[in-house]
């Protein structure tokens, strides 16, 4: 099968042609109509693109295999996990998130239940430590604050 | 002698206390980098760079914390490659023919000691050719003018695939998008938005430092829990070192040739440090003949690659510093480092900042000083380290990667752009696609549109312009090599690279 650079190219090319015919409805600049505008670059850009695009679907490799499915879900649930942990920093504060993600991700890779909570809280009360008393980085303290 | 009272101006800066423990710390993590499983040299330093910068250390100490990191993980790749028989990086490939088996012969601590004085003659020489080139080369490129620059961006890219590249329209494919990444926010010369579809965070641009780690480490991570690589590699343990002078004395001049052959290759366009321990293995190989023991343990086998792919690193710097140009994935990391700290390199660096440019340099043998003594009394400590398992290490790793992201602007936001690359950089790895050049483009972006545009408006729209010097036209024509070489030779390269590793399990 060598279906991953054909999708990939037809998508690559897509891109570079929504990119080149935006580029050309950039508006006129302050000051009016120069030999060069911001609008030439990008479209020398969207040529390249479209042309390596297009030989890709022309030659595709052979592909490497994705993942299964419940290996997708996995991937996707870490993706999850990372955002929610950058959103939960500020309202749950650096340490429970921290504890988290690391705990989860480390579980993901194969540790036991037991191991992964230890390397949690270690490895983030340790960082936290380090950046809020060595560095002098302030991280949000957030449901520990009292 | 200008260049010498220079190097004793940057030794002034490199051997004050700051400067020394920055080399030092440098030189300890970047080993580690190196050895450790799951993280890359490119990798490591990318991490390193938000934390350089959220600490606001200056420029001078960043540069030489990083550099010498850069240097520590080049002494790094090589543990892996002697004792598992597992290249930590593709330029320690070479290193595994005579490494491991002589591991398996009980003497890994002879053929770590040995690799650690080849490394250090390797960087060591290469850094004297990197001062006497450096100087040269910036003098000659104060002569270029924005077509010779914007003729220069592109021979970057085309060679950037290097000979053994496999796919050059991927290196291109790659390099157009980050160029198109670079592209987005407002238009510096003329004040128009580019692409950022009134979204108040694009209106600056895509901040590539967060790119650089969501391509490199987030990816990473996804790529390790598909594999299920989290259990690691087995344990090893090494003997005492017994190491005589004569030992050392026999492997000299094996080192020296590595050296010199792997400056050239770091030096040159497109031909990087995997082609530097290559050609310095195999000409070793050449030279001592029948008389060899090559394949079976020979530890001139190992002293040549090592010198070779160390010699490449030092010489790789000799583009970046002068002309603003990396040729290989961790200099366009250091590259991104100068540029977020306001420093430009290219030929003006050696004028408007000679004393970060020397300081560094003389950072350079002071930190390779440092490697070599760290190296062989350490050794033990990072064998250790070797057998942490990246189920442990990986999360810990993200961790520190999002923090230091977190601690520049305080925003979640930074974090779902760094998550979105990380997502981007699985699927390009997955279809093939190198980040390198994607990264390269988003730094080089700027510099080779502005470029361009100012030698469009001085011939006032003629694009006869941009080739017509003997100069631009000469770089034109080595872009043009760079792109149908590989195409060309890259095969039977990878063939013999392949054989020579093959023949020897």
């Amino acid at each position: 099968m060598r279906l991953n650079d054909r999708v990939f190219g037809m998508l690559m090319l897509i891109l570079a042609v929504v990119y080149g015919w935006e580029a050309a409805q950039f508006p006129e600049p302050f000051g009016g109509e120069e030999s060069v505008g911001p609008e030439t670059f990008p479209i020398i850009l969207s040529f390249f693109l479209g042309a390596s695009a297009i030989y890709m679907m022309l030659k595709p490799d052979p592909d490497e295999a994705w993942p299964v499915l419940p290996m997708l879900l996995e991937l996707i649930s870490v993706v999850v996990a990372i955002m929610i942990f950058a959103w939960a920093i500020e309202p749950l504060g650096f340490i429970p998130a921290a504890v988290a993600i690391v705990s989860y991700l480390a579980w993901r890779m194969g540790a036991s239940i037991k191991m992964s909570l230890i390397i949690g809280v270690s490895s983030s009360v340790s960082i936290f430590l380090i950046f809020n008393n060595v560095l002098e980085l302030a991280l949000p303290l957030g449901l520990l604050e009292f | 002698m200008e260049t010498l009272s220079f190097l004793m101006q940057g030794f002034a800066v490199a051997l004050t206390p700051e400067s020394i423990m920055f080399a030092i710390i440098g030189a300890i993590l970047g080993t580690l980098i190196g050895a450790l499983p799951g993280l890359g040299p490119a990798n490591g330093v990318a991490i390193l760079i938000p934390l350089a910068f959220s600490l606001g250390l200056s420029p001078t100490s960043s540069l030489i914390l990083l550099t010498s990191v850069y240097a520590g993980a080049m002494y790094g790749g090589r543990i892996s490659s002697i004792l598992l028989n597992i290249p930590g990086d593709e330029p320690a490939m070479m290193t595994c023919i005579d490494g491991y088996p002589m591991a398996l012969k009980g003497k890994a601590a002879e053929a770590l000691a040995i690799s650690a004085i080849a490394s250090f003659i390797g960087s060591f020489i290469a850094t004297i050719g990197l001062v006497i080139l450096a100087p040269i080369l910036a003098n000659f490129a104060l002569k270029f003018g924005p077509s010779e620059y914007f003729a220069l961006f592109a021979l970057a890219f085309a060679t950037l695939g290097g000979i053994t590249g496999k796919n050059q329209f991927k290196t291109l494919m790659a390099a157009a998008l980050g160029l198109m990444i670079a592209s987005v926010g407002i238009d510096i010369s003329s004040g128009v938005q580019r692409y950022t579809y009134n979204i108040l965070e694009l209106f600056e641009g895509v901040d590539f430092i967060i790119a650089i780690v969501g391509l490199f480490a987030i990816s990473e991570l996804l790529f390790f829990i598909e594999k299920h690589a989290g259990e690691g590699l087995k344990k090893v343990t090494v003997n005492k070192l017994k190491l005589t002078m004569g030992d050392i004395i026999a492997v000299l001049p094996t080192s020296f040739r590595g050296a010199l052959l792997g400056f050239v290759s770091g030096v040159l366009p497109g031909a990087g440090a995997s082609l530097g321990s290559f050609i310095s293995y195999t000409l070793e190989k050449k030279v001592v003949g029948d008389k060899g023991t090559f394949g079976q343990g020979d530890a001139r086998g190992i002293a040549a690659p090592e010198a070779g792919n160390n010699g490449a690193a030092s010489g790789a710097l000799v583009p970046m510093l002068t002309l603003g140009v990396p040729g290989s994935g961790t200099t366009a990391v250091l590259l991104a480092m100068l540029i977020s700290l306001n420093v430009t390199p290219g030929p003006m660096l050696f004028t408007q900042n000679a004393d970060l440019v020397w300081g560094v340099i003389a950072a350079l043998f002071v930190g390779n000083l440092v490697l070599l003594l760290l190296n062989i009394p350490m050794i033990g400590i990072f064998v250790k380290l070797l057998s942490v398992p990246p189920k442990y290490l990986m999360p810990i790793v993200t961790l520190v990667a999002s923090v230091g992201i977190y601690s520049v602007s305080h925003s979640a936001l930074d974090l779902y752009f760094m998550v979105g690359f990380g997502v981007i950089g699985y699927i390009l790895r997955k279809v093939d696609v190198p980040l390198v050049p994607v990264i390269l483009g988003m730094l080089l972006g700027p510099e080779m549109e502005k470029s361009l545009r100012h030698a469009l408006v001085l011939s006032d729209g003629d694009w006869g312009v941009l080739f017509n010097s003997g100069l631009s036209i000469g770089l034109w024509t080595v872009a043009i090599m760079g792109l149908l070489l590989p195409v060309i030779i890259g095969p039977i390269v990878r063939a013999k690279m392949a054989k020579s590793k093959t023949a020897t399990e």
